[in-house]
Parts: structure tokens; sequence; C-alpha cells
């Protein structure tokens, strides 16, 4: 599904990511954790091309695709779907007509005709009851005015609409009270199969109660240093990233 | 003077009703001043030529047009074609008073001569020749407390190469509510001014609409003006495609303490059109607020000029103002010459204005193709949804959704040389 070899890339002249490397295959669900300014959220925004974002090094395939020679919107329609940390609020553009424009040309890339308004719109309702939105916000500004908990879950209600096949989930958790997070673990548990794979960033174990991971890495300094099971995670939480350190120092001092 | 303003002086003084007093006092104001020119500040940026070469005539007779109601909107519906007032179809709720210009009764007289021509101020020269010729038009009257639901739609269409000279009086009582609607469309060659005055008294609430909607050779120059008294409050919502010219005035008199005015205004400008607004707030006691909010697109080689003053007097502290004007030009030939005006005599208030050429959001561009639409689609959503951000704050739905549509009609036509990204 995804590859990442050795990815560098820079943000103005400052190297964020530095040598990562990822494999995630078809229907893992893998969990990024890391501190502040690990360079979490920059992995997002590298493979799914925005701007001001550097490459200087590596490279990234989405199933053998370079993902890196693409453009934003051929990265989403190759299937790719980041669920943004910060949402971007657009007054004036309707959630409704964004999506069906999205899913339009979702639609078009696999060769599929377009939906009908009527059919879309039974679609875009389904997803928003899923995620216990209010059906109004179909009509609303995109994330116009929406609180934080509800741009989290209206992100979860994007990628139910256009069934993604990697989809990066950037912080779905932060700002969530516990009934809003368990809405947005559903929405993704419910798009899990043995074909859609997942990167779920968190700071927290909380949100890897419910969505359950295949795989745990620890981003530090643009580069994951270590890897494991669900079990690491549970570790991290209970000893901070400061102990990573000290393991890091330990396994240094045993092999030397 | 243009011949065409002497001929407008010439027939004023055939004009005999019970406005005569009024009317003299602008004859007499109209003979003093300027036809307007490039130096002319107030005009500098919008020719009145088209309109000098024009011959004033007037029809005898309605032509034939059918005013399309709106879907989901049930409105008194008051048309006025070729300047001749279709009558009142609906029977009107109580609490509300229509009667046409030419044929109010002593009662109606008694309030509306005093109204006539106290909001709208002195300096609109075109103002003052509507003051010497409105011959059509309406005097609408809302008691105290009633609160219409039903919105009143004035539309004015216009079939032939005539001059229509239009007038809407409006007053509102103690606490009253009404919505009313001014729209002007079609594309006849053809001179349409038409000027309302508004006068809200305390606690009174206007929802307000007007849509300046003719295009091509159709000439407009008019105004809607409003005077509030303390907790009066006016949302309007502005409207203008362009045509070879097409002048707005909108002037607010803050005349009591808590008054609140909304104003949000869209124009959507094409080829070689023209859309000139002006608004004045007057700010002349304490306590009051404004928020206005001016936004267009601006296409091919069309000129938008926006001039927006607040003026707030030595008295009005504790003034809350604040205004915006910002514009998105499509070509490098479409034009805007924005200026906001801030004149300021009291020193416990607060104030902000700004106008821009507005720049593409990218982190929005962004946002948008990340999800798989593709660049250009994704800036027509966000040029259009720059415009359409003020159509969602329309507080009547109805008025909305007709709407939409159109302005999306006549985006999709505009040149579309996209806005650098």
């Amino acid at each position: 599904m995804l590859k990442i070899r050795n990815l560098k890339a820079k943000v103005e002249d400052k190297e964020i990511l530095k040598g990562l490397s990822l494999e995630v295959k078809p229907g893992e669900v893998h969990a990024i954790m890391g501190p502040n300014g690990a360079g979490k959220s920059t992995l997002g925004y590298v493979l799914t091309g925005r701007d001001g974002y550097e490459v200087t090094d590596g490279d990234a395939t989405l199933n053998g695709e370079d993902l890196l020679e693409l453009e934003i919107e051929e990265r989403a329609r190759a299937g790719l779907f980041l669920a943004f940390q910060y949402p971007v609020e657009i007054p004036g553009v309707s959630n409704l007509e964004f999506m069906k424009a999205a899913v339009d040309a979702a639609r078009e890339e696999r060769g599929e005709d377009a939906l009908s308004s009527a059919d879309f719109l039974k679609a875009a309702k389904a997803a928003c009851k899923q995620v216990n939105l209010p059906l109004d916000f179909l009509k609303r500004g995109v994330n116009e005015g929406f609180s934080g908990g509800e741009k989290k879950r209206n992100e979860i209600m994007q990628m139910l609409l256009l069934q993604p096949k990697l989809c990066i989930l950037d912080e779905s958790d932060s700002g969530l009270d516990i009934d809003a997070l368990k809405v947005v673990a559903e929405g993704v548990n419910s798009q899990r199969d043995d074909q859609r794979s997942f990167i779920v960033v968190t700071h927290y174990q909380r949100l890897l109660d419910y969505i359950k991971p295949d795989f745990v890495h620890v981003l530090s300094d643009g580069k994951i240093v270590k890897s494991g099971d669900a079990s690491l995670a549970h570790e991290l939480e209970a000893e901070g990233y400061a102990w990573l350190e000290t393991y890091d120092r330990q396994a240094e001092e045993e092999t030397a | 003077m243009s011949a065409w303003l002497a001929n407008a002086i010439e027939k004023s003084h055939s004009v005999n009703d019970w406005l005569t007093a009024k009317r003299q006092g602008a004859l007499a104001l109209l003979q003093e001043k300027n036809w307007p020119g490039r130096k002319t500040e107030d005009w500098k940026y919008t020719s009145v030529r088209a309109l000098e070469k024009r011959a004033i005539s007037s029809a005898a007779n309605a032509g034939e047009v059918n005013v399309a109601t709106i879907a989901g909107l049930e409105a008194i519906e008051l048309h006025f074609i070729d300047g001749h007032f279709q009558g009142v179809k609906q029977s009107l709720p109580e609490g509300l008073s229509i009667v046409e210009l030419s044929k109010a009764d002593a009662e109606v007289q008694a309030w509306a001569v005093e109204a006539f021509s106290a909001c709208k101020p002195k300096k609109h020269l075109f103002g003052l020749i509507n003051d010497t010729l409105a011959d059509n038009g309406l005097v609408i009257d809302v008691a105290e407390g009633a609160d219409i639901k039903q919105p009143m739609r004035i539309v004015n269409e216009i079939t032939q190469d005539i001059d229509v000279q239009h007038r809407v009086l409006v007053r509102l009582g103690e606490g009253a509510k009404a919505t009313v609607i001014e729209q002007a469309g079609g594309t006849q060659e053809s001179y349409f001014s038409g000027f309302a005055e508004y006068f809200l008294a305390e606690k009174a609430a206007l929802e307000h609409y007007r849509f300046c909607l003719r295009t091509g050779k159709a000439l407009s120059i008019g105004g809607s003006h409003f005077e509030l008294k303390s907790n009066a409050q006016i949302n309007s919502t502005l409207v203008g495609f362009g045509s070879e010219l097409s002048r707005l005035d909108v002037d607010v008199m803050h005349r009591g303490e808590g008054a609140h005015a909304k104003i949000n205004a869209v124009y959507l400008l094409d080829s070689g059109e023209i859309f000139d607004l002006h608004s004045c707030i007057e700010h002349e006691i304490g306590h009051c607020t404004t928020d206005e909010t001016v936004r267009g697109i601006v296409g091919d080689k069309a000129t938008a000029t926006f001039n927006g003053r607040i003026h707030i007097h030595r008295d009005a502290q504790k003034t809350l103002a604040e205004l915006s004007n910002k514009n998105l030009l499509l070509t490098d030939n479409a034009q805007i010459n924005t200026k906001p005006e801030l004149e300021i005599y009291a020193d416990d208030v607060r104030c902000a204005h700004g106008a821009t050429v507005a720049e593409l959001d990218k982190s929005a561009l962004y946002y948008l193709t990340s999800r798989g639409v593709s660049k250009s689609q994704a800036l027509v959503m966000l040029n259009f949804g720059f415009i359409n951000a003020l159509v969602d704050e329309m507080p009547n739905s109805a008025l909305a959704e007709w709407l939409r549509p159109q302005l999306q009609e006549r985006f999709a036509k505009m040149n579309q040389e996209p806005a650098q990204a």
C-alpha cells in the first residue's frame, strides 16, 4: 500500500523529516506517536503535497505510484486521505457542494458515473448520521462556525463519503470528549477491512483503546526511532517520551 | 448643464400635486448644482455620459411582461411595469397600509409630505431630480407594534426606452417589524431612477433587500436611505449587477441611541459593466453600531467603484462601526476603485475599516484539492464562495435560494482568467 523510504523534508530552511521510513500493508493500522515537534503532522502534509513542504530526499509510493510526483488532487484521487488536525473553515462553500465535487472526482477516477444529486444527498445524509452531525451541517459553509469536535467529525464524514485507500488521521482525537472520541473511532473502525489502511497520528494512548493498531511507531526528531505492537503505546503512556531516551541509552550501553 | 438635466428641470415645472412644495425646494437646489464630470469627486469613476444623450420620455401604457414570483416566498407583490403600478393583489394584514404615491389621501399626505426627502441627503443630484419628477411609487405605513410577516416585494420592470422616476416612502412605527424588497431587472435600454426612504421609529426592525439587476443598456441611478431612531435596526442586503451605468447610494442616519445597521453588499460584474456603490453612515448620536461588509467580483474589463463613508459626529460616543470591502479581480483589465472614509469627531469610539483586493486563501485551496477537487474547480468554488458567504447570511432563505443560482449562472459566464493561485 504505502512505502516510505528515507524521506527527508524541510519547511522554510528547517529540516523536519530526517530520513523516515515506513511500510504500511493493505488492511493495517499503524499508530504514530511522538512528542511535539517530532514531525508527525509534517508527514501528513508532505504525503498530501502541501505547499511549502519540500522533499529533499527519499521517496514515497502508494500502490506502486510515486506519490511525490503527483499534484495534490491526484494524490487524493489515488486514494490518499488526510483527516486534518485543524480543518479549514471556508465560508460560502457549502459542505455539500464541496463533497459532491470531491466524490464526483473520485468516481470519475475509478471510471464510475457521477452520482445523481438525490443519490449523493442520500449518501451524504447517511455519513452525517454515522458521525452524529446534524443534517443542516451539509448546507453550511465548510467547517464554518463548527466546534472543534464537529470539525473532527466532519473530517470523518468526508472520509466515509470518499472511501479512500489510505487514511492518515492527524490527531483526530485532540480536543474531543469521550463521546465524540468514540464516534470518531467508530467511524474509522467501520471502514476497516483487509484492503483499507490507516495511519493514526496521536499524542495519546486513549484513541488507541478504541482504534486498535497493528503497529505503533515512535517518531522523534524526524525519524521513527522505535516500532512495536500495541503494547508500545501503553509503555509510552506510562513512562512518557523521556523514557525513550533512557531506553535508547540503555540499549546503546548494552551494545557497547 | 446637460441637455438632459435642462429637460428634467423644464419638465418639473409641469408637475403639480401634493408634493409641489417639496418639489419646488428640490428644484431650487437643483438649479445650483453642476452636472457631474470627471472632476466631480462623487462621480470620479462613473461617467454619466450615457444619460446625457437621452431624451426624457415616459410611457403612456405599461408593456407586456410577466414578473416571476419567487418560490417559497409568500410576498405581498407590488409590481411596476414601465412606471405603471399593477395594483395590490393580496389583502393586506392588519397594521399595514400601502398606497400609490399619486393616490395618497389627506391622512397619508400629512406625514408623507414631511417624510419626503427628509432622510435622503440633498447632495444626491439624481435624488433631487427624482424629488422633482417622481410620478410613481408607493407610500407604505407599518403601524406601531405591527409585525408584518409577509415581505413586501417591490419590482420594477421596464419594457420600453423610457425614463422612470420611482419613489418609495416607508414608515415603521414604534416596535414595528417588516421586510421590504426593492428589485429592478431587465436589459431594455432605459433609465430607472429609484429612490426609497425608510423611517424607523424606536425599536422598529426592518429587513431590507435591494437587488439592482438591470444590465446592458439599462441605466440606473438610485438610492435607499434610512433614518433610525433609538434601538431601531436594519439588516440590509444589497446586490448589484453592472450595466452601462448603475449607481446606488445608501445612507443611514443613526438618530437614536442603540440603533443598529447591518449592511451586506455584493456585486458581480462582467464585460464592460459599471457598478458604483456609495454608502454613507451618519452616526449623529452615541451608542449606535454599524456593521458593513461589501464584497465584489469584477471580471473582464468591468469597473466597480465603492465609496464607504462613516461619519461619527462629535457627540456620538460609544459608537461601534466596522466597514470592510473586499474585491476579487478576475482579469488584468478589471478595475476596482475603493475608498473607505472614516471621519471621526468623537473620542470614545471603536471603528475599523479595510479595503482590499482579495488574495486567494491558500490553506482553503489546499484543503479542497486534498479531497481530490481539481485546482481549477476549487478556484471557482472559492471565488464564488467569496460572495456566496454573504448570500448565506441573508435572513430570508427563499430569497437566498432564488438569488444564488442567478449569481452562479452569471459567475459561470464570466471571463474566468482565474486569479493567481
